[in-house]
């Protein structure tokens, strides 16, 4: 992934994250390996896991851990009520700024549709 | 009594069992893991100095589940810390920065600009 869309995502990813989890409960290596089957094939599992931990603190996942045979307990991440209503928050800020965005970018790609003409002689 | 004592001089005594713990299962790591977490640890030390003792454990030891994780599940290093291991370091720092000595220099800019505020 080029250098743009890693800090794009950066700031999506929480969203993206809760997304997942509120289709289905899983655990943090599952989780990295959705986004990867997505297409965000260079996250880091470190990553994931360090966001794991930063929305549990805030108290959007509810977390059981749950027993390994080999290794510390795999901690099993499900959606709560509060990050059910972040998630919604997260919905509403992207469709704001996806449409907004896309406005200018028809914006900028057809001048002419705007009705200014800056003195150039148009096609 | 005495333990209280001895307690506010050297710390809690149950930071110390943890640290101990800790180090415990670092040691059982194998040694590439090993190795990454040495320097994740040397770089929380430097980049992120965690004032308050429990909060510095719980955060070795959160490092310790994802590690010990991926050595059991054959994850290699790379596929942990990503392509560019100082920016896994800070987004894992950063959930901890209310251990860090700048918490309160953040508060308190806070506070001040408040009151400056009242004072214009």
């Amino acid at each position: 992934m080029g250098k743009q869309m890693t800090e794009m995502l950066k700031g999506t990813l929480e969203g993206i994250v809760l997304a997942l989890i509120a289709a289905n409960p899983a655990y943090g290596y599952d989780i990295t390996a959705r986004l990867r089957d997505q297409g965000f094939s260079d996250i880091a599992e470190g990553t994931v896991y360090a966001l794991l931990l930063r929305i549990e603190k805030r108290g959007l996942v509810d977390v059981e851990k749950v027993p390994s045979e080999k290794g510390p307990a795999r901690k099993v991440y499900t959606l709560n009520a509060q990050g059910a209503d972040y998630l919604r928050e997260f919905w509403g800020s992207w469709s704001f700024l996806t449409a907004r965005i896309e406005h200018l970018q028809w914006d900028v790609q057809q001048p002419h549709n705007t009705g200014g003409n800056d003195g150039r002689e148009m096609d | 009594m005495a333990a209280k004592w001895i307690e506010l001089v050297t710390g809690p005594f149950e930071d110390k069992r943890r640290w101990r713990r800790f180090k415990q299962r670092k040691a059982q790591l194998p040694a590439g893991y090993r190795t990454a977490m040495d320097g994740l640890e040397r770089y929380f030390m430097y980049a992120g100095p965690i004032a308050k003792g429990d909060v510095y454990i719980q955060m070795l030891e959160d490092l310790a589940d994802l590690i010990e994780r991926a050595a059991v599940d054959g994850t290699p290093i790379r596929g942990v810390v990503g392509e560019d291991p100082v920016e896994f370091a800070e987004a894992f720092i950063a959930n901890y920065a209310d251990g860090q000595w700048i918490d309160k220099e953040r508060r308190r800019l806070v506070d001040t600009i408040d009151r400056s505020e009242g004072e214009a």
